[in-house]
């Protein structure tokens, strides 16, 4: 009988726990390979996830091998899934009428995420679920996660920095951990958990494999680190507002804001009524983002009109705002928009610089 | 919901008629848009015309010859909202590759008798010769984009259609960036939204016939391509090709070729 703790069992167990969801009805996401990148995307078959292959991420380049033994997460973020791209609102009738979407989102598993994208959904329910977004509550509350946890970060990663893996704490239906081949930890986060883990052929783990199971996590916690500290960060960082740093960087910024794409947080939305030629209407909601010039524009331009601006503004909403304005920081430490950044620009670098010309003139 | 007509023109200059062509290609809506739209002149659907002035004036194609120039101010004058459309319209188009070199060896290399050749010295785009209301740029012009911006005069607003980075478009989709997971120059980064990312899709960089998008920063998207093994002169033409002509391209490509015009 589950209950909660920590479980062991053989790599087969995942295949049961993937193919009871399945059974349950859920739709389930998973990573998947798909033109060598490792996408989130819908899956029919455990055998789709794609154990045995490695990602290797670095600033702005990504590839993928065949036999490596840990897969991280590719550019899709769960928001993708549940804060779509590009969404209809409603339609207007030629009458004037308005006309809602049927229901679209059925019960949803999302499977083998990782623990910093599991943080961005928890960054997700503050923002989107704290103001109510019907559209994101609706697809949420049909939601179970199952994570797995990362026991070999990528070059990108810094989750153990900020605090969200690799081990995901808590906000998840069931955890599990590869230690070896076929050797798999499972933890349960929920009543749904519980139950879902009973169905498997598991044990409570014995000592030897949770003694396995923490070093591998300690040893991945101390590869996912940027080079600074959370503590007095937010402070540090708006002592840096008039840092030269922000202008070195964004001279190589295009603006192309494929960091606010990727971004597992990132909320910004435009919203564009589509007139029709039979004199209705749609109303749609598509993803932008703060380093756009039209996103804050107002008669007259931007206030930030320089690039330098806007880049400066994202880093400080991140890292300092977001704490204020939701009370945890705006990033999960997932590193996409590191290695999505088509100009190599690494957000880590950006911030330990900033601190450091904060501290060379004896601020903080 | 009866009302008057919206009349359009539609005028084609240096151009290759592509672009008028996708107007014609609305074939779903094309009847629907005829309710509310009449084309009182537009050569390539009939040759029945109308005289100004018009509500909405497309104009197709660069402004090559100083007829064309002299033709595009009577048309001005005819038109309410006068739309730049196009590569051409917009930027110059491919012919105005021809503007980094002599005009003379570009007459002398095409045409037998060079001398009966009335052409400028540049061919430029609309906005240097008249005022554009609006531009709605590419090569075609996007079939979409254009009923979108119909629609939008039709009921009345000012139209709205995004003008930033194709990135933002691209990873809307979906798509993986061709640049980082597989070393493709794109000049996505730096060219306008609204071809709904058709390159990037099929796996090739976009070659950019959207031009600039809004504020964008083509020197330094130059540095990154030069920083992952590209030459200048490779460089250079990527951005030549389509919209080299618009004014942000063109200060990197002469930067690139060291100023030679």
């Amino acid at each position: 009988m589950v209950s909660g703790g920590i479980y062991s069992g053989k790599f087969g167990e995942l295949r049961k726990l993937f193919n009871a969801l399945r059974l349950r009805g859920y739709r389930v996401i998973a990573p998947k390979l798909e033109d060598s990148v490792i996408r989130l995307k819908e899956v029919t078959s455990f055998d789709e996830v794609p154990y045995g292959w490695e990602d290797i991420q670095a600033p702005g380049k990504y590839s993928v091998r065949e036999g490596g033994k840990h897969f991280r997460h590719g550019p899709d973020a769960p928001k993708r899934i549940l804060y779509p791209p590009r969404l209809e609102l409603f339609r207007l009738r030629p009458d004037w009428s308005v006309e809602y979407p049927k229901e679209r989102f059925p019960p949803t598993a999302l499977f083998a995420i990782k623990p910093c994208d599991l943080a961005s959904i928890s960054v997700m329910d503050r923002v989107q679920g704290g103001i109510g977004d019907p559209y994101y509550l609706a697809l949420r509350k049909k939601l179970i996660i199952i994570v797995e946890n990362c026991v070999e970060p990528g070059a990108t990663c810094f989750c153990s920095t900020m605090g969200t893996g690799p081990e995901a704490r808590d906000g998840f239906d069931i955890a599990y951990t590869r230690l070896d081949d076929d050797l798999v930890v499972f933890r349960p986060g929920s009543d749904l958990g519980v139950e879902l883990l009973s169905e498997l052929n598991i044990e409570p783990a014995t000592d030897e494999v949770l003694r396995k199971y923490y070093d591998a996590l300690k040893n991945a916690s101390l590869k996912a680190k940027a080079p600074f500290e959370l503590e007095r960060l937010p402070d540090e960082l708006e002592l840096g507002l008039n840092s030269p740093v922000f202008k070195e960087v964004a001279e190589r910024c295009f603006g192309c804001a494929g960091c606010n794409m990727v971004c597992p947080t990132c909320f910004c939305f435009d919203v564009i009524d589509e007139p029709e030629l039979d004199g209705g209407a749609v109303r749609v909601r598509v993803w932008d983002g703060c380093f756009s010039y039209t996103y804050a524009e107002v008669a007259g331009g931007n206030f930030r009109k320089d690039l330098w601006a806007r880049y400066r503004h994202w880093v400080l909403h991140k890292f300092a705002y977001w704490v204020r304005q939701f009370g945890v920081f705006g990033c999960v430490g997932c590193g996409r928009c590191i290695t999505w950044c088509p100009a190599g620009i690494d957000l880590r670098e950006t911030i330990k610089s900033v601190v450091e010309w904060v501290r060379s003139r004896g601020g903080s | 919901m009866m009302r008057r007509k919206l009349k359009v023109a539609v005028f084609k200059f240096a151009s290759c008629s592509g672009c008028q062509l996708q107007i014609l290609n609305m074939e779903d809506e094309l009847l629907t848009l005829t309710d509310a739209v009449e084309f009182t002149y537009f050569l390539e659907a009939s040759r029945a015309t109308a005289p100004g002035p018009y509500d909405v004036t497309f104009i197709e194609g660069s402004i090559s010859t100083p007829e064309q120039e002299e033709l595009v101010r009577r048309v001005r004058e005819e038109s309410r909202i006068l739309v730049a459309m196009g590569a051409c319209a917009t930027a110059g188009g491919i012919q105005a590759l021809r503007n980094w070199l002599r005009l003379d060896d570009v007459k002398r290399a095409v045409y037998p008798n060079p001398e009966w050749v009335k052409a400028l010295e540049h061919s430029k785009p609309v906005a240097e010769v008249v005022k554009v209301d609006y531009e709605l740029r590419g090569c075609p012009v996007s079939k979409e984009r254009l009923l979108s911006f119909i629609k939008q005069v039709l009921v009345g607003r000012k139209p709205y259609l995004r003008r930033e980075a194709l990135c933002m478009d691209c990873r809307r989709k979906g798509n993986v960036c061709v640049m980082v997971a597989k070393g493709i120059p794109c000049l996505g980064p730096v060219v306008q939204e609204g071809c709904g990312a058709i390159c990037p899709t099929f796996g090739r960089g976009c070659y950019g016939c959207f031009g600039p998008s809004i504020d964008a920063r083509p020197e330094a998207l130059a540095s990154r391509l030069r920083e992952i093994g590209m030459k200048d002169r490779d460089v250079a033409r990527l951005f030549k090709g389509f919209t080299g002509w618009s004014e942000k391209f063109r200060k990197v490509i002469d930067e690139l070729e060291g100023g030679a015009r």
